[in-house]
C-alpha cells in the first residue's frame, strides 16, 4: 500500500474536485415546523418589561424555550415598534371575536393593541439554515454547533485533510475497480486509522462468490483479521488486504494494558465509494465505527437515502457521516455496475 | 403488524411453515439457547429449516473472531451456503422455502441480511429492543427497500418471555471484551 499513498500524495489538487457534506439526522435537516400563535403590538414602551412578566405567568410558552417573546416591527416608523407574543392559538380561550380583553382577562388591556395571529417556529432551530428560515417568522434563540455550520458550508475539511481523505478513497476506487475485474459489483472500501494514519484493511465487493460479503463486510472481517480474528479468507482477492498493528505499537510497554489495544473498528474511520446498504450500515453500528466517509450515494442507502442508522436515537452507537468524497470517481464506478446489470439482463 | 403483510414474492404466499412445526422447531432453538446460557455465551438459538432438515444453525460468534457482525443468524446464513454447495443446490431456490428460527428477533443487519438472501419467513421469541431489525428499532423485514432482496413474514412471540428471562439472566454477567461503557446523559 505505500507506493501507492505516495503516488496520490502529490496530488492534492485533486481534492478541489469534490465537496464533503454532512449526512445530518432528520432533526436536524428537516423543514421548520410552525404553530399560530397570537401577538399584539405594545402600546406603550415603557411597558414592556411589565407586559412579559404578566404573560409568562398567565401563558408561560412551555416547550417553545426558544421564542423571543418580543419582536422589534421590521417596518421602520410603524407607531408601535414592538410586539409581543400573547400565546398560542391552541391555548387562547375559546371565543367567537378575538380581542385582547378576551386573551387576556384581567391585565390592563390598554396596553396591547388589537392582536393578530403569527406563526413561530414549533422547535428549536438546531442547524444555521433551520435558524435563518425560523427567524424570518419570529425572532429565535439558536445554540449553534460551529462545526455543524461549517460542515454544512462544505468547509470542515482543511485541504490537507481533503488531500488525506482523497487518497483514502482513491485507494477504495483502485480496489472497487480491481474487485471489478474479477466479475465483482464495482464497490471498494478501505478502514483507516486516523490517528495512526495508517489503512488497516483495504476490501473490494465479494458477491460474486458469498452473497452477503459487500466491500464493507469484507473490510470489517479484514480488520478482525488484523486483530488476530476474523472467519474468512479472502487470499484469493489481491486488493483485499489488511496490514497488522505496526512494531511501534506493541513497543509502548505501558500501552499495552487491554485499553490501548484496537478493539473492532472503534475509533477507526470507513471510506467506501457508495452509501451502504442496510446490512453494512448496521455492521457499522456494531463494530462501532469512528467515522464513514462516501462518494455517491445508492438506492437502498442506509446512511442517508432510505435510512440514517447513523443517527437512529435508539441505537447505541452514533457517528459522523459525510458523503461527496471523490464522488465524481465513485459516480464513475456505478456506472460499470449499471454494465453488469444490462449485460446479465437484469 | 398483520401476519399477511412484508410478502412480496409469490413463492411466499404459498410458503408458510404449520404451528406443529413453529412449535418443534423453536423448540430446539430454546435448547440451544438454554444451552449457550449455561456455558456463558449469548442465549440465542438459531436454526433454518429446509424441507424439515435443518440446514443451517448458529451461535454469536462475535468473540472468538473479533468480528461484531457474527451473530447468530449470520453464522446459519453461512452454513445454509455451504449446504446448497455440498448439496450442489441453487441457493435462492434453497432460501425462498427456508425459514429462519430464532430465539430473539433479529437485528437491523440480520434482516438486511436474510432479505438479501429472499428467506421468506422468521419465527422469533422476544423482540429485541436494543436493535431489533422487525420493528422494534426499524421494520427491515417490510420496508420498501427493493435492491435489498425480499421482504419476509414475521411469526413473533413464540415463548417470548423465556427468550427474555435468558437474557436477562446473560447480561446480568457482563462482557470483559467491550470497553467501558460511557455513560450516557439521556
Amino acid at each position: 500500500m505505500e507506493p501507492q499513498m505516495k503516488r496520490w500524495k502529490g496530488s492534492a489538487c485533486d481534492a478541489d474536485s469534490w465537496v464533503a457534506y454532512p449526512v445530518l439526522s432528520d432533526e436536524q435537516s428537516q423543514d421548520v415546523e410552525l404553530i399560530e400563535a397570537f401577538a399584539a403590538p405594545i402600546v406603550n414602551k415603557k411597558e414592556t418589561s411589565q407586559l412579559v412578566r404578566e404573560l409568562n405567568s398567565l401563558y408561560p410558552l412551555n416547550g417553545l424555550q426558544h421564542i423571543k417573546r418580543v419582536r422589534a416591527r421590521k417596518e421602520k416608523g410603524s407607531p408601535h415598534p414592538l410586539e409581543v407574543l400573547v400565546c398560542l392559538v391552541s391555548d387562547a380561550p375559546d371565543m367567537k371575536v378575538v380581542s385582547v380583553d378576551s386573551l387576556l382577562p384581567g391585565v390592563k388591556p390598554d396596553g396591547l393593541g388589537e392582536p393578530f395571529v403569527v406563526k413561530v417556529p414549533a422547535r428549536a432551530p438546531l442547524t444555521r439554515p433551520q435558524f435563518e428560515l425560523a427567524s424570518q417568522h419570529w425572532p429565535t434563540s439558536f445554540h449553534e454547533d460551529k462545526q455543524v455550520t461549517v460542515a454544512l458550508r462544505g468547509e470542515l475539511f482543511s485541504p490537507p485533510q481533503k488531500a488525506v481523505m482523497h487518497m483514502y478513497m482513491m485507494s477504495a476506487v483502485t480496489a472497487a475497480k480491481a474487485g471489478r475485474e474479477l466479475g465483482m459489483e464495482a464497490v471498494g472500501a478501505v478502514v483507516v486509522d486516523p490517528a495512526m494514519e495508517r489503512i488497516v484493511a483495504v476490501g473490494h465487493d465479494c458477491r460474486g462468490d458469498h452473497p452477503l460479503h459487500h466491500a464493507v463486510m469484507v473490510c470489517i472481517d479484514l480488520v478482525a483479521r488484523s486483530q488476530g480474528g476474523g472467519c474468512y479468507c479472502f487470499d484469493s482477492y489481491p486488493a483485499c488486504q489488511f496490514t497488522p498493528p505496526t512494531s511501534n505499537m506493541f513497543q509502548n510497554g505501558p500501552d499495552l494494558e487491554a485499553g490501548s489495544q484496537p478493539y473492532i473498528c472503534t475509533g477507526y474511520d470507513l471510506y467506501v465509494t457508495r452509501e451502504p446498504c442496510v446490512m453494512c450500515a448496521m455492521a457499522l453500528v456494531h463494530s462501532r465505527i469512528g467515522r464513514v466517509f462516501y462518494g455517491t450515494g445508492s438506492a437502498d442507502g442506509a446512511f442517508g437515502t432510505k435510512f440514517k442508522i447513523h443517527a437512529q436515537k435508539d441505537l447505541n452507537h452514533r457517528f459522523e457521516v459525510y458523503k461527496g468524497v471523490l464522488s465524481k470517481q465513485c459516480e464513475d464506478l456505478s456506472s460499470l455496475n449499471d454494465h453488469i446489470k444490462k449485460d446479465s439482463g437484469q | 403488524m398483520g401476519p399477511e403483510e412484508g410478502c412480496e414474492a409469490e413463492a411466499v404466499d404459498s410458503f408458510c411453515p404449520s404451528d406443529e412445526d413453529v412449535d418443534k422447531w423453536m423448540s430446539s432453538a430454546f435448547h440451544m439457547a438454554r444451552e449457550a446460557l449455561e456455558t456463558g455465551e449469548v442465549p440465542v438459538g438459531c436454526l433454518m429449516v429446509y424441507k424439515d432438515e435443518v440446514v443451517g444453525k448458529g451461535r454469536n460468534e462475535v468473540n472468538e473472531t473479533k468480528n461484531a457482525t457474527r451473530h447468530a443468524e449470520m453464522v446459519a446464513l453461512d452454513q445454509v451456503l455451504d449446504w446448497c454447495r455440498r448439496s450442489s443446490l441453487d441457493v435462492r431456490s434453497v432460501c425462498e422455502q427456508t425459514v429462519l428460527y430464532v430465539t430473539v428477533e433479529p437485528c437491523i443487519m440480520c434482516a438486511a441480511a436474510l432479505r438479501l438472501l429472499n428467506i421468506p419467513v422468521v419465527a422469533y421469541g422476544c423482540s429485541n429492543e436494543r436493535f431489533g431489525g422487525c420493528g422494534s428499532v426499524l421494520d427491515v423485514s417490510s420496508a420498501h427497500l427493493p435492491q435489498t432482496g425480499t421482504k419476509f413474514k414475521c411469526v413473533s412471540g413464540h415463548r417470548a418471555e423465556e427468550a427474555v428471562e435468558m437474557l436477562k439472566t446473560f447480561y446480568k454477567q457482563e462482557n470483559p471484551n467491550a470497553p467501558k461503557p460511557k455513560t450516557r446523559k439521556d
